[in-house]
């Protein structure tokens, strides 16, 4: 009994705790002392307590301390979480304006799906599927019948882009240091392939040691500073 | 099933509209470009006006310019798909034959598209005297392009239609490699423009002619790229060089043996016989360079206007904003267009002529080539501004750049857009911050420019990991497994009981048919017969009410085949006799024969 009691009241005094930062840090912001802020919320990250708002809130204070590289970072973590939120699309479109980092080019149907979510379109995957076996266990008439394979097809459609968009950003990064280039090989000395501002878009392919092998922006591929990039997923 | 039609009835429906939305037509524009500003005279021009987004397109039948027989060649029409997104367009061409030296002005000319009337822009064309004219070529050498030896397999030639240039100024360029038309092309490496102090665009794909130079004929292929001035002075451009690999016929063999019967036109000195897997013909790799050619570039003249970004080239703009009734601080979307033809890289969104009470937001552009190498197109901006006063008007956009021919710097001018803009005027920035330029902002006077921090924590999620991937997706997934797998029990507890149902049914039915028979025979005892009468009677209730044939009697058989009165007694006397014999042994009276036909009869017309 005295252990749930103590194991309660730890809880309770984390949750407090944790509340007390993020509540801490949007005054800090409110104040101007944007680099206090930054530190709370990142505390907050780093405490494993996510939510879009969060990273919402952190890149706006890596916006205005100018690291313009963490502030696309985490509009993308937030649109990660929530592809639909407003408020971090708007700034994170605002924030690339002004970044004049390079985007990796995507076709519209996979920009569209993009905003949809890989959660959207596994939960309609999933619910076309459920339906789908249900016609084909009642198919009392033919049209029951192409109703459930019609609806199996979208299942799978459905399947398909969630896994397709899934691959494609997996491995998202954003630049965040200064002056970083991808080179043709792992060394500081090697031929620069790109010169890579700020805030811009990489899909790391393969992580060795210090460097990371990645897909560039211009369809190329390079191999960029473990420490130059930020992955999009925790 | 009735979810089920409604899906598919939605799929057809975005179906639908997808393909709407990939077919919608584009607003139409029109584009005018000569296929060189300069020329020389008995030297013709192409002229192409573009019709995008636009169907039903009439051409002017003829362009009126001084100096100049311009004359309508036909049209070509092109339609595009590039990512779900359709394109259609139609080119008109004209053909320019300069008739004296001089800068002349070929008009804006109208042109209807369907419902709409659209505009060209005013094109310059300088003609200059031809230095070489009269050389003896089958065609006219193009331009300053170095003359073709007549003896070689293969020849390359660099055609840059200018002498001079200005730093920047972007002038098309023709590689022209040729290739004698016995000989076939086994491989050739893409050609290269050698050179230093300027840029060269990717070249485009090639286009192939046979063509007759010096009465031997070739085949032609052209490669149409660009380049641009990125220093002043004498520039070498070239020469462009390149490897090739060719098959051509072999020579016979002309070897004569001392007693030659043939006297030295032996059929079989054939190479064929020599070699059959060879055929006729002989690889052989040749080395194609062309000339050189000189161009002198030029500084751009001092004095250049303050908006000028190094655009040079000639240029038309239109613009409009929406909305055109805001609040104060409220955005207004300007879109401008930029057509014509030059360096687009150096195309910068036009800006405000007085921007004094003005909020400007960075540009987005979006340009839009009409040729194989992006010298001419549509460059188009989204410039949002919002207002940080009332104003009556926005003011009319500037775009600068240098006209190439004209020699000078031309600024181009918007209308002003009258404008209902209310409230009251945004507090001004301090003088601190005003002082501040914009590349170098503050982080305070960024703070107007994105949207502000949530208060709100929001809802917590403990992963980036796709949902496939947590624990609690594959748990949601037994609700509708349980429910699925209760549905399939439910079906065939159904099965099962329709089944035993329909085992009784058949039953019943073989009982009733063999008493019937035994009653047809009329072989049995009164006893046996009267009680098999009665049974099948209930057999036939049970039949057709599905109850248990025990529990029927005369009433509950009659009112089931709703009998009349004389029957309903005939089914009592029935029954009635039935259970005399089967208690008593015998009945009041004898079983008449008659008694038995009447129940035979009775029975066969319960149905």
């Amino acid at each position: 009994m005295k252990t749930i009691a103590l194991s309660l009241i730890a809880l309770t005094v984390l949750a407090v705790s944790a509340r007390g930062d993020f509540e801490k840090a949007n005054q800090e912001f409110a104040a101007g002392d944007y680099k206090a802020a930054v530190a709370d919320y990142e505390a907050e990250v780093s405490s494993g307590r996510w939510s879009p708002n969060l990273f919402y809130n952190l890149g706006n204070a890596y916006f205005h301390a100018g690291d313009v590289g963490r502030t696309i970072l985490n509009y993308e973590r937030a649109l990660q979480i929530e592809p639909r939120h407003p408020e971090a699309q708007t700034n994170l479109q605002i924030a690339r304006e002004q970044s004049r980092g390079l985007e990796i080019t995507r076709a519209p149907l996979e920009k569209y799906l993009g905003g949809v979510g890989t959660s959207t379109l596994a939960m309609a995957a999933a619910v076309c599927f459920w339906l789908a076996v249900i016609l084909l266990i009642v198919r009392r008439r033919a049209a029951t019948m192409a109703a459930g394979i019609a609806v199996f097809v979208l299942s799978a459609v459905c399947a398909w882009a969630a896994w397709t968009l899934e691959s494609d950003t997996r491995g998202a990064a954003i630049v965040v240091a200064d002056n970083a280039q991808a080179r043709v090989a792992t060394a500081d000395t090697a031929r620069s392939v790109l010169a890579l501002p700020p805030g811009s878009e990489v899909v790391i392919l393969q992580e060795r040691g210090d460097w990371n092998y990645a897909a560039l922006p211009n369809d190329q591929r390079g191999w960029i500073a473990a420490r130059a990039a930020e992955k999009v997923r925790l | 099933m009735f979810e089920g039609m409604h899906t598919l009835r939605r799929i057809g429906l975005l179906l639908v509209i997808a393909a709407f939305q990939s077919a919608r037509a584009e607003s139409p524009s029109i584009t005018a470009v000569l296929t060189s500003s300069e020329t020389t005279l008995g030297r013709p021009v192409q002229l192409e006006i573009k019709v995008t987004g636009a169907s039903g397109v009439t051409a002017p039948p003829r362009i009126e310019a001084d100096g100049l027989d311009i004359r309508y060649t036909g049209e070509s029409q092109n339609f595009v798909m590039r990512n779900f997104q359709t394109s259609a367009s139609v080119t008109l061409n004209y053909t320019i034959m300069p008739m004296q030296t001089g800068t002349f002005t070929i008009p804006p000319q109208t042109v209807k598209a369907g419902n709409n009337a659209l505009r060209t822009p005013e094109l310059t064309l300088r003609v200059v005297d031809a230095p070489n004219r009269g050389a003896g070529r089958n065609r006219a050498p193009p331009g300053n392009a170095a003359p073709v030896d007549q003896g070689k397999l293969a020849f390359a030639e660099l055609l840059v239609p200018k002498k001079s240039a200005y730093l920047g100024e972007t002038i098309p360029v023709v590689v022209r490699v040729g290739f004698i038309s016995q000989a076939r092309l086994d491989a050739m490496e893409p050609p290269h423009i050698d050179g230093q102090g300027f840029t060269v665009q990717k070249l485009s794909d090639e286009e192939r002619n046979l063509e007759t130079i010096g009465g031997r004929s070739y085949t032609v292929r052209s490669f149409k790229t660009a380049i641009s001035a990125a220093r002043i002075g004498t520039l070498q451009i070239g020469p462009v060089e390149m490897k090739a690999a060719v098959l051509v016929p072999r020579r016979p063999t002309t070897q004569r043996m001392p007693f030659d019967p043939f006297d030295g036109d032996d059929p079989f000195a054939n190479p064929f016989f020599s070699d059959p897997f060879g055929a006729f013909l002989e690889r052989r790799e040749v080395t194609i360079k062309s000339d050189p050619v000189t161009l002198e570039v030029k500084a751009l003249p001092p004095g250049a206007p303050a908006g000028f970004s190094g655009a040079v080239g000639n240029f038309s703009m239109t613009a409009d904003a929406n909305p055109k009734r805001v609040q104060v601080g409220d955005p207004i979307t300007i879109k401008a267009e930029i057509t014509g033809r030059g360096n687009f890289d150096r195309v910068n969104a036009p800006g405000l002529s007085d921007e004094n009470g003005w909020h400007t937001y960075p540009p987005t552009a979006n340009f839009k080539q009409d040729d194989d190498v992006g010298i001419s197109g549509a460059k188009t901006f989204d410039v949002v501004v919002s207002p940080n006063e009332v104003k009556p008007a926005l003011p009319p956009l500037a775009f600068t750049y240098f006209d190439p021919v004209k020699e000078k710097y031309v600024t181009l001018k918007t209308n002003a857009v009258p404008l209902t803009v209310q409230g009251n005027a945004l507090p001004s920035p301090s003088a601190a911050m005003a002082a501040v330029p914009s590349a170098t902002a503050t982080p305070s006077s960024r703070s107007r420019d994105i949207l502000q921090p949530i208060a709100e924590r929001g809802k917590i999620a403990s992963t980036f990991a796709p949902l496939w991937l947590r624990r609690e997706f594959w748990l949601a997934q037994l609700v509708p497994l349980a429910l699925v797998l209760a549905f399939l029990a439910w079906k065939v507890r159904n099965a099962r009981a329709s089944n035993r149902a329909a085992r009784r049914v058949a039953a019943l039915r073989r009982e009733s048919d063999e008493l019937l028979r035994k009653l047809r025979r009329d072989e049995l005892s009164p006893q046996q017969y009267f009680s098999d009468a009665s049974r099948l009677v209930q057999l036939k209730t049970a039949l057709k009410e599905n109850v248990e044939p025990a529990t029927v009697d005369a009433e509950s058989a009659a009112r089931a085949f709703a009998l009349d009165e004389e029957r309903r007694e005939q089914l009592r006397r029935l029954f009635a006799t039935s259970d005399e014999l089967r208690y008593s042994g015998s009945v009041n009276g004898a079983v008449a024969p008659e008694r038995r036909r009447e129940a035979l009869a009775l029975v066969e017309s319960l149905s």
